[in-house]
């Protein structure tokens, strides 16, 4: 089973974003299923690191998109942005240590990772754009 | 064939730049901001300008009058504004020129950056018709010697049916009209200036108007301290009856003018001619290859724009998607404007080293760069470093050479400019342990060759512009080479605690310290001695030294004649026979042939031949007035002159002859005139 399911409530309004939205979760499953004994940390860095950059742009596409809007709440999204890019190299520099490697923990993460700033954040912006149509 | 002169010009510029950036600090640098202290004269010069305005009365005598009132009555108002205004201006010249030659120097005008460089060119011109329309308007002797050669210049070209110096010869010919004619012309050219001063930024992303404030202050003080200490005021009341032997001259904005005594307008237009051509070639040549332009990769690009934002040269824009992708938006790279610098490179969220080898490419690269090439050279001449002031080195095409103490144990990356370096690249270093510390090595401060470079760095390290340099990464293991005093950065590195990248222990985003100054009272008073030599300099070029046009005993002798001749067939009655012949609408009843008889002129003094000439009609069927006009130096004193005219077509012999004894002052203004009917006329 996958780790993250996609749901409704996980729709922002903004297409370029939900389909962003759609892709990371689809490349964090692909992760999540690729992990396993140690000897696979190096293909599971480069996986994370093709993530990083996935992410970072995801977030660079909807800073812009909520500046554009004029989205009240913009300093503290982005804020998080960035502490959960730092919270993925974090996890890779895990992932590389073999002492601290352990894929359960590690999927949790990822999964706790994803839904949490999709629980708060990213549903605060989906509110304020309902409520500004 | 310029690489040489070039080269000089660019020691100058780099030593003065230099000490400026000591003296000013580099935000207040005067020479890193060329451009927008331009527009600081500019707009002193229109402000006090309008003030003027609303005093000045155009007409022959209200002219002088007025801004003599403005000058001597209030002092402290319109004396004040009217030195603000010739300063400023005279200030405008010296800017636009060394701004001209700073970016020849640095040659950032070649190749594609060609715009600016020839949307400049028209603002010298209408600089250049500002200032001398402006002397025009004060109508003193200056004036009176503006309106003269700039009459001569004129009447070389082609433009006017004829000579318009005939306007000039007395004060009956000249109508105050003319006045508010040239203050037309003054108002004109000034907005047509700021028409093209727009235009001539329209490339630049987020182009610098406004001068540093503190700058914009310090230099309004002194155009107040030196209206105030040495007031502009006219010079004598001009009068067309007299041609004052010496002149003081603005040299910033006359220089041409004694040349056109010299050598003739001809040669003046030549040369005029010749310099703007050269600079309008200036871009091409010597032609200059460019590197490869940035290229979009679309399968990593969203379209997040921040390439966009950050390209100093409008070379970027976001168009409708292209490809299969459900994005709104994407990249995209206008090759006419790209300078190959990689700003974009650096703004791209995913240009990070801590991708995989294989997958890796930003969502936009320099092709002839490429980020996996930049990261795989790191990583293998960091290998060879060792000890604990290990040391990365990413510096720009234009960084200058470092000491031999800063090169031992140091890896170097270079990149066109440093605005290409990801933030994540110094995070990269660190996480990788692959050295100590980070040099980030740019031009000179604020002194960037692709203009943002420096400050995009500062801002990403800083967390004030995308994409923020990590937070976990020690700022005091980064240094700025154009902000930071690099030999003791290195010394400090060995001494800092190991290298910890947990969050606890977070550097402090914020902009890095700057380098080492001067104290203040050094540096106050080297501004005060800059700007003090800057505006003694500029007071004595605006007024002298005089210009002698004139011998003490020479005196000038004009012929100005416009004579409407005879027809050369008298027109004669049609016999009924020859009407009929003709065509109906080309009946007539006197057949008037229009072509007049050339003027045949003769001009002698004291038995010698000063002038001969053959002046023809004007006018496409020589049916208009013929027009003469000559200037010649004599010596003063008594002498006698004899002035002929032959304008009926005979052989030989005059139709008009005078001659007589004059006694000529120096100075004089003796011109000889023809009136129908009263023959020659002279005084």
């Amino acid at each position: 089973m996958s780790l993250i399911a996609w749901r409704d409530e996980f729709t922002i309004g903004l297409p370029d974003v939900d389909h962003e939205h759609r892709e990371l979760i689809a490349m964090i499953n692909a992760v999540h299923e690729s992990l396993g004994p140690v000897s696979g940390a190096e293909k599971v860095v480069a996986a994370l690191g093709e993530i990083h950059a996935r992410i970072a742009a995801h977030f660079a596409l909807e800073e812009r998109e909520m500046r554009k809007l004029d989205y009240i709440s913009v300093t503290e999204h982005k804020d998080d942005h960035e502490r959960l890019l730092d919270d993925i190299l974090d996890i890779m520099d895990a992932v590389e240590s073999p002492k601290d490697y352990d894929p359960e923990a590690l999927g949790r993460r990822l999964s706790k990772w994803f839904t949490e700033h999709f629980r708060t954040h990213d549903a605060r912006l989906h509110h304020w754009l309902v409520g500004q149509r | 064939m310029t690489a040489n002169p070039r080269r000089w010009l660019r020691a100058v510029f780099g030593a003065l730049e230099a000490l400026c950036s000591r003296v000013f600090t580099p935000a207040w640098n005067p020479l890193l901001q060329l451009g927008a202290l331009g527009w600081f004269f500019f707009w002193v010069v229109v402000v006090s300008g309008i003030y003027l305005y609303v005093f000045f009365d155009t007409g022959i005598t209200r002219a002088y009058d007025t801004i003599e009132t403005l000058t001597h009555a209030q002092p402290w108002a319109g004396g004040v504004m009217r030195s603000l205004h010739r300063y400023a201006s005279d200030g405008l010249v010296v800017i636009a020129l060394v701004h001209l030659l700073r970016e020849f120097a640095l040659d950032q005008m070649r190749g594609k950056r060609w715009f600016a460089w020839i949307t400049g060119l028209p603002l010298l011109m209408f600089i250049y018709v500002s200032g001398i329309t402006g002397y025009w308007l004060v109508w003193d002797v200056m004036a009176q010697y503006v309106a003269v050669t700039t009459a001569e210049l004129l009447d070389v070209l082609p433009l006017f049916g004829e000579p318009i110096s005939r306007n000039f010869v007395n004060e009956v010919s000249l109508s105050s009209r003319f006045f508010t004619l040239m203050s037309f012309i003054h108002i004109a050219a000034p907005l047509l200036l700021l028409l093209f001063m727009w235009i001539h930024i329209h490339r630049h992303t987020d182009a610098r108007i406004q001068p540093a404030r503190g700058l914009g202050l310090l230099v309004l003080g002194s155009l107040l301290v030196l209206s105030i200490a040495l007031p502009a005021v006219s010079q004598a009341r001009a009068d067309l009856d007299v041609v004052p032997a010496t002149i003081g001259l603005d040299w910033f904005y006359l220089p041409a003018y004694p040349l056109v005594q010299q050598w003739g307008g001809v040669t003046v237009w030549q040369i005029l001619g010749g310099m703007l051509l050269l600079l309008g070639l200036m871009p091409w040549l010597p032609y200059k290859r460019s590197p490869p332009v940035a290229q979009v990769s679309l399968l990593n690009c969203n379209g997040c724009g921040r390439c966009v934002a950050d390209c100093p040269f409008g070379a970027l824009s976001l168009e409708p998607r292209s490809d299969w992708q459900t994005y709104s938006a994407e990249a995209v790279v206008n090759a006419d404007r790209c300078l190959s610098c990689g700003l974009c490179v650096g703004a791209c969220p995913t240009a990070t080293p801590f991708r995989s080898a294989s997958v890796f490419s930003a969502g936009i690269e320099l092709p002839q760069l490429p980020l996996v090439a930049l990261r795989e050279q790191l990583k293998k001449s960091c290998a060879t470093l060792a000890g604990s002031d290990r040391l990365v080195v990413f510096a720009c095409e234009h960084a200058g050479s470092m000491g031999a103490d800063l090169r031992r144990n140091s890896a170097v990356a270079q990149m066109p400019c440093i605005g290409m370096l990801p933030p994540s690249f110094i995070d990269f270093v660190f996480s990788r342990r692959l050295a100590d510390g980070v040099v980030v090595a740019g031009c000179g401060a604020n002194a960037c060759y692709q203009r943002f470079g420096q400050r995009w760095t500062e801002e990403r390290i800083a967390g004030q512009r995308d994409p923020w340099l990590r937070a976990r990464v020690p700022r005091e293991r980064i240094a700025l080479s154009w902000a930071a005093d690099l030999r003791a950065f290195r010394r400090g590195l060995a001494s800092l605690p190991p290298l910890r990248l947990s969050k606890a222990d977070t550097g402090k985003p914020g902009l890095l310290p700057a380098g080492p100054r001067w104290p203040v009272a050094v540096r106050g008073a080297g501004i005060a001695l800059l700007l003090g030599v800057l505006a003694g300099v500029t007071a004595v070029l605006a007024t002298g030294p005089g210009w002698r046009q004139l011998d003490p005993n020479e005196a000038v002798m004009r012929l100005s004649i416009r004579h409407a001749t005879a027809t050369k067939i008298e027109c004669k009655p049609l016999t009924p026979q020859q009407m009929t012949d003709l065509k109906p609408n080309m009946r007539r009843p006197v057949d008037c042939p229009r072509e007049r008889w050339p003027v045949y002129l003769e001009l002698e003094r004291e038995g010698k031949l000063l002038y001969r000439g053959t002046h023809l009609p004007s006018g496409l069927w020589n049916d208009g007035s013929a027009t003469v006009f000559q200037t010649f130096r004599i010596p003063a004193g008594p002498q006698s002159i004899v002035v002929r005219m032959r304008d009926s077509g005979r052989e030989d012999g005059f139709d008009q002859v005078r001659a007589g004894a004059i006694d000529l002052q120096p100075g004089q203004n003796f011109v000889i005139e023809f009136r129908t009917g009263e023959g020659f006329t002279w005084r």
